[in-house]
């Protein structure tokens, strides 16, 4: 199948799409509602898109919206496909699919700790790469890395922006 | 952070640690370590202790402008600092929608074969150096100074290079720069044969690497395990190939695979690999057009990336090294996220592979995954 | 791949190894050769830098790039000035600098490059406690101006590579023969995709700001021109000139030639994108845009003799200070020079009329057909509280060789008048010949013979206009388009000739120009007095003569009471450090202060406004 006959098979396939869009020739981009997370990726998993590539998230601070980001890949059709969902900011959450992917346990620890998103059903929590961490996620966009380091390090002379 | 050796309790037969591996190993490029449950020196459970080479570069590039980020990116990746470079830059392109010129695509392509020479050699040492074959890792670094000198010629750096940039790249080649990487080209070839002495036709390399950390090709694909790991378990896929990039898709080459899966297959299928880099660049210093090298960019302080967003993969020595990049129009990146060629190898394929192996097959089946740390310490 | 069985011998074959050459290099024994041409490391290495201090202008492009803020831009004092260029040099800090060449590439004027000495190292000093350590060892990796590391040029610019872009967006132009049968403005201006592709190029670096007679937040308005608010650019523009549409297609553009781009490839057209700007915004939208409430109410009245440029400056920034203020001009219509004295096919009426529609709107009261006298002076000196003259040099000067009631002989001024009341339907004809001389070499002078080339194209459909000017090429006072375009339109242009004596025939009209070849133009002093000689001679024929050799202020209307105190220096007033005449509330601006120049003619407009305002204060 090509890209434009695998969208139109998703979107028949599957109901509750919001959006689908082609990014190039071997990439294509679906938007699907937090709830319907899991139920895409597993249909997707058994469409042969078996490799997933990244887990990871968007911190959209004006809309108050973190954009949950899963890459799938599919060695039949060589297609590259960007699952997207969006979750609220303050209190974001979003079921594990360590069920549907092994992997997944450690991208979703590795992404609970920059943004702070609960995995709901993953309770591997424990820091993986910032020991002893205090401040808030740091890949929100509200974290001030250049502030950060004034206090740790103390002041740099010339401060850009 | 844990003791070295901690004292868990008794089993049946031995004592049980727990045995704090790393952070630093010659087997290694980066600080990182294994936190190894042993019963005797068999290995129980492994947990991967990432985070002592943090740098925090996704939250640096959102602080810097554009076209700043190309001199922060390469330093995720010492072995390869390229691909960082060339996955940026193409990001840009596709954001942009830039041609890039065709010579440029094909100085692009020498480039990252060259750095891929330099971290296979760069991994021949380290397979060299833990088993205990010092030579090779004299060898390797050694020969791979000839690769580092035709950088610096270049592009003005041995290590870091910043020559790739979104639209072309930064220089011509110099005068007599092509004659000299033929040279080099051609000697490295005579030294392959050597090395194929010294490592791969070695009864104690074979010995220590037959069957070690074997991967079925379901469970490589389920671990998003890429690259030439992959392909030594049979899958015969490079995204050199099948979503070309530069100039590759001008360039005729095959593809090698092994089917054992295990870490002589792998080891073997960098060496087929290496041979491969050999005669891409063999092929595009042959076919490289005249023309210029760099597509009309704009002024660097007011360059603004359209918005949107885009993952862009190529195919580095240890797998898939992609950039999830967002643009929300202005004048920095919104977001970048690095998925390095080894992630899920060094960090969950590992937990379900080493146990069972021994201590001292760790660092031996590190270096035959080539796991290097700032792919998810980055 | 398997193994096979060793054999025997085997650890002996290893012993071949013996007699090979090493992998390693002995060095320093051996040296690998790699680079051809040189020794150590490669060509174009990116080492330590070096700056030439001479070339460099201190536009801190350098420390915009530096990704990791290593570069920081320091005055020193020990800098030579020079126009263009500020005092701030490069301070690179070792300790961060990660040699990526960025500074290099961006470098505007290819000062900055760097070197093959990467050795960076220095003996420990045993005397240095802990407070003075830092102080010390700064020294070696701090690298400053008054430090020149090396000259070994290692990674330097290369125009061929360049990442600043160094072509201009190219301005449509109408080709000489739609252009030269009528007085349509010759530069169609930017379209908002050419607007924003030129506003790109930009560094901002603000050495056009320190160049700008008015100081325009240049950067500011280009940078909103690149972000497509063309409302922001009209709101930054209006902060500091009161007249863009005229300065937008006339001004001097004084900016341009210090532009740091300039130095290695075409200035940003700062002067397109202003007009860009300024008409792409309708004039409804003014109001929206600029504040128009005086900032505070003065309740005073000022009265500015001359609708030029820097009476109508003066009026607006007066008017946002709150004064009345009531012009008095001469002319039908304000707009003094840049009305009467550009062509229109450089300065259209309607970009003259917005500027001053938008500045009538904000209450300034323009009394146009009154001419001032010396009673109607005492009249305004009395009834206001402040009187600014801004006359201009409006009377032509004369070459002094035409004898009385010579007709066909006119100045340049009086025929530029004409020309755009002709073509304003004000008069019915202008008067011209078919073969018509223009002495000068000024841009007034290229307006004339341009100006004439079109009315005879119009007239007889023909071209024949000779001009006759005493400079040489290098030093022609005229700007280098209007040489160009003359030549396009038919103009003959003569360099290096004066006027000797003009030759009638029998009826007592015209018939030609005796020249004689000018020697030199300026003294040793660089005063001008032009050096003749008679024996080289040249005799142009033509039956009008247009003198554009300057003009002159005319102060017969001062009253001579006032005049008499106030101090002269070749022409024009001399004022005090309150921008005064000397006289109670009598001040001056434009011409008659700084000489012929528009931009200069609002920034003494506003310098007036401004002793104005301290006065009541």
């Amino acid at each position: 199948m090509n890209q434009k006959e695998l969208i139109e098979y998703i979107k028949n396939n599957f109901k509750g799409i919001e959006n689908i869009k082609s990014i190039d020739e071997k990439q294509f981009s679906i938007t699907v509602q937090k709830e319907r997370i899991i139920n895409i990726l597993s249909f997707l998993k058994l469409s042969n898109f078996k490799e997933l590539a990244l887990i990871t998230a968007v911190d959209w601070i004006k809309e108050e919206k973190i954009e949950v980001v899963y890459i799938l890949f599919s060695y039949e059709y060589e297609q590259q496909l960007i699952v997207k969902t969006y979750i609220d900011r303050q209190e974001p959450s979003i079921e594990s699919i360590k069920n549907l992917w092994e992997i997944a346990t450690m991208y979703e620890r590795d992404v609970h700790e920059f943004f702070g998103i609960d995995f709901i059903g993953n309770d591997d929590k424990r820091p993986l790469i910032l020991h002893n961490w205090k401040d808030i996620p740091p890949l929100r966009k509200d974290f001030d890395s250049l502030k950060y380091s004034n206090t740790i390090f103390g002041k740099f002379k010339k401060d850009k922006e | 952070m844990s003791e070295i050796l901690t004292y868990l309790g008794k089993d049946e037969e031995y004592e049980v640690y727990e045995l704090f591996f790393g952070p630093n190993h010659p087997g290694m490029s980066g600080n990182f370590s294994y936190i190894l449950t042993v019963d005797g020196h068999t290995i129980k459970k492994v947990s991967p202790d990432p985070g002592l080479l943090h740098r925090g570069f996704e939250k640096l590039v959102e602080r810097r402008l554009w076209l700043q980020n190309i001199a922060l990116i390469p330093r995720i990746c010492v072995p390869e600092p390229d691909i960082n470079e060339m996955v940026y830059s193409t990001a840009i392109e596709k954001l942009c929608h830039i041609d890039v010129p065709l010579r440029a695509s094909y100085i692009r392509t020498i480039v990252l074969e060259m750095a891929r020479l330099s971290a296979f050699l760069f991994g021949f040492g380290g397979i060299g150096g833990t088993t205990g074959l010092y030579t090779a890792s004299y060898w390797s670094i050694s020969d791979r100074d000839y690769l580092l000198d035709l950088f610096e010629w270049l592009t003005g750096a041995r290590v870091y290079h910043m020559y790739i940039l979104p639209g072309g790249v930064r220089r011509d080649l110099p005068n007599g720069w092509t004659e000299k990487l033929k040279e080099t080209i051609d000697y490295l070839q005579k030294r392959l044969n050597e090395y194929d002495r010294l490592i791969y036709n070695n009864p104690l390399v074979i010995k220590r690497l037959k069957g070690l950390g074997k991967i079925e090709k379901e469970l490589a694909i389920e671990y998003g395990i890429t690259g030439p790991n992959l392909k030594a378990t049979g899958v015969k896929y490079d995204i050199r190939k099948m979503v070309p990039y530069a100039a590759y898709d001008k360039i005729d080459f095959d593809i090698p695979s092994q089917n054992e899966g295990d870490g002589l297959a792998r080891a073997i299928q960098r060496r087929e690999e290496f041979q491969l880099s050999l005669d891409i660049i063999r092929k595009a210093l042959k076919d490289i057009p005249d023309g210029p090298v760099r597509a009309n960019m704009p002024n660097p302080l007011k360059f603004k990336v359209p918005k949107g967003e885009v993952y862009v993969k190529i195919e580095s020595a240890r797998g898939e090294h992609a950039y999830y990049i967002v643009s929300d129009g202005g004048d920095k990146p919104y977001r970048m996220a690095v998925r390095g060629g080894s992630y899920t190898a060094g960090l969950i394929l590992a937990q379900k592979v080493l146990v069972g192996c021994r201590i001292e097959d760790v660092a031996l089946w590190m270096a035959t995954m080539d796991i290097c740390p700032p792919d998810f310490d980055r | 791949m398997d193994y096979k069985k060793k054999s025997f011998f085997a650890p002996f074959n290893s012993l071949k190894y013996l007699l090979k050459d090493p992998v390693t290099i002995r060095y320093p024994k051996e040296n690998k050769k790699t680079y051809p041409e040189v020794e150590g490391v490669s060509p174009q290495y990116r080492g330590r830098h070096f700056n030439d201090l001479e070339k460099c202008i201190g536009c801190g492009t350098c420390e915009d790039i530096c990704p990791t803020g290593a570069i920081q831009m320091v005055e020193f004092d020990d800098v030579k000035e020079k126009n263009g260029a500020t005092k701030k040099r490069p301070v690179i800090d070792y300790g961060r600098c990660c040699f990526c060449g960025f500074c290099v590439d961006v470098c505007t004027t290819s000062s900055l490059g760097m070197s093959r000495e990467y050795v960076n190292n220095f003996p420990t000093p045993p005397e240095a406690t802990e407070d003075t350590q830092g102080e010390i060892i700064s020294k070696y990796f701090i690298i400053r101006p008054d430090l020149n590391f090396s000259k070994n040029q290692g990674w330097i610019t290369d125009n061929n590579y360049s990442w600043l872009e160094l072509k201009r967006v190219v301005m449509g132009i109408f080709n000489p023969e739609e252009r030269s049968n009528s007085f349509l403005e010759i530069v169609k201006g930017y379209t908002k995709e050419e607007a924003i592709l030129e506003a790109r190029r930009c560094v901002a670096c603000g050495l056009c700001k320190d160049a700008c007679p008015i100081h325009m937040d240049i950067p500011e308005y280009i940078m909103a021109i690149f972000n497509d608010d063309v409302k922001e650019s009209v709101k930054e523009i209006y902060k500091t000139n009161p007249l863009p549409e005229v300065c937008g297609r006339v001004c001097t553009h004084k900016c341009e030639s210090v532009c740091s781009l300039g130095h290695r490839g075409e200035p940003v057209a700062i002067r397109w994108l202003k007009r860009y700007a300024v008409d792409s915004l309708p004039l409804e939208e003014y109001k929206n845009v600029i504040a128009n409430k005086p900032i505070k109410q003065a309740g005073k009245s000022v009265a500015i003799i001359g609708g030029g440029p820097a009476g109508l400056s003066a009026a607006y920034f007066l008017s946002f200070m709150g004064y009345r203020i009531t012009i008095f001009e001469k002319e039908a219509k304000a707009g003094g020079i840049a009305r009467y004295g550009i062509p229109a096919y450089r300065l259209p009426e309607d970009a003259l009329n917005k500027d001053i529609d938008f500045i009538k709107s904000l209450g300034v009261e323009i009394k146009t057909n009154t001419n001032i006298d010396k009673n109607m002076f005492e009249k305004i000196y009395k009834e206001y509280d402040a009187i600014i003259i801004s006359t201009g040099f409006d009377l032509p000067r004369s070459t002094n060789l035409s004898r009385n009631g010579m007709e066909n002989v006119v100045g340049a001024l009086p025929f530029l008048h004409d020309v755009r009341e002709f073509l304003s339907n004000k008069i019915s004809d202008v008067k011209i010949t078919d073969n018509v001389l223009v002495i000068g070499g000024g841009n007034v002078a290229f307006d004339c013979s341009r100006s004439v080339a079109r009315l005879q194209k119009m007239k007889f459909g023909k071209v024949k206009v000779t001009q006759v000017c005493l400079e040489t090429p290098d030093i022609i006072p005229a700007d280098k388009e209007e040489i160009e375009e003359s030549a396009e339109e038919g103009v003959t242009l003569i360099y290096g000739m004066g006027p000797k004596e003009i030759i009638l025939d029998d009826k007592g009209n015209i018939k030609g120009l005796d020249f004689m070849k000018c020697e030199s133009v300026f003294d040793e002093n660089m005063r001008f007095n032009p050096k003749f000689n008679e024996n080289e001679r040249l005799i142009c024929e033509a039956t009008m003569i247009i003198e554009a050799i300057g003009q002159a202020p005319d102060y017969s209307f001062i009253p001579e009471e006032y005049r008499s105190k106030m101090k002269f220096e070749r022409g024009k007033i001399v004022l005090d450090e309150n921008y005064s005449t000397g006289i109670e509330k009598i001040f001056a601006a434009g011409d008659i202060v700084k000489g012929p120049d528009i931009v200069n003619g609002i920034a003494t407009g506003l310098n007036a406004a401004k002793g104005v305002d301290k006065l009541f204060n």
